[in-house]
């Protein structure tokens, strides 16, 4: 799950997209804009998503997430939630967990 | 025991155009090369194999390249050496490919492949020459580059190297 600030417009799904390949391909070239990235889900009002990739290619994933700094000339930042290998696993965050 | 390790990959420069041969330098071939590292593998695999780069040995003569990068990356080197498409010099751009022929741990090494592989092309060119003249010279280069190494071995390496 990642969340993205922002100060002015939101991106829709497909432009979010267009960011998570264009970071990939700044960062990892066109062998990582080739990377088969998947948004299964998307927010636009809170700006979140989840975001499936294969497991050979979180490290690249995350990294050229975190640094992607600009989106139309603003400054943004991605921060990423949580990662799991269960989808099952996102729905629930354990660390606001209030017992 | 701890030592950088370097890895260097013999490539061969083919081009159809005949002026680019005089205009192959190791600058140049090196900015192409470092080009087409940044589009393939982006930012990151720029800087890691740009750690070492450098081009130790050309022959603008035969077209043979011989670059050097970290043993850790040079499988994105040698994975991004077909996307080199032209090379650039003087506000001029030559179509060219690069035919990798071998990665080898040490100048030595690729030394030896590259004696074995002028040999194989020096007997491959007699076969396909046309021309009598040509015959005759290529035939006189491949005697003199054999005798030599029966009598001497140490004059082998300059003479194979020269003859082309």
């Amino acid at each position: 799950r990642r969340e993205l600030p922002d100060g002015g417009a939101r991106p829709n799904a497909a432009q979010f997209k267009q960011l998570v390949v264009t970071a990939l391909r700044e960062l990892h070239g066109e062998v990582g804009a080739a990377l088969p990235v998947d948004v299964l889900t998307y927010e636009e009002k809170t700006v979140s998503a989840i975001l499936r990739v294969i497991s050979s290619g979180l490290v690249k994933l995350w990294s050229a997430l975190t640094l992607l700094g600009f989106y139309q000339n603003r400054r943004c930042a991605f921060r990423v939630l949580q990662t799991s290998p269960f989808l099952l696993a996102l729905s629930g965050n354990s660390r606001e967990l209030v017992l | 025991m701890v030592r950088f390790k370097n890895r260097y990959v013999l490539c061969e420069v083919v081009s159809e155009d005949p002026r680019c041969r005089q205009c192959i330098e190791d600058r140049a071939l090196g900015l192409a090369v470092r080009d087409a590292i940044a589009r393939v593998h982006g930012d990151y695999g720029l800087a890691c194999c740009s750690i070492s780069f450098t081009v130790k040995y050309l022959n603008a003569y035969t077209g043979t390249v011989l670059l050097r990068c970290r043993k850790d990356s040079y499988r994105l080197l040698c994975s991004a050496l077909p996307f080199v498409r032209y090379l650039e010099s003087r506000a001029q751009r030559y179509p060219c490919l690069l035919n990798t022929l071998h990665v080898g741990g040490t100048i030595r090494t690729c030394q030896k492949f590259l004696i074995q592989y002028n040999r194989t092309q020096l007997l491959r060119l007699l076969q396909n020459c046309t021309n009598e003249e040509e015959r005759q010279c290529i035939q006189k280069s491949l005697l003199s580059c054999s005798l030599t190494e029966e009598q001497s071995q140490s004059g082998d390496e300059e003479e194979d190297d020269g003859t082309e």
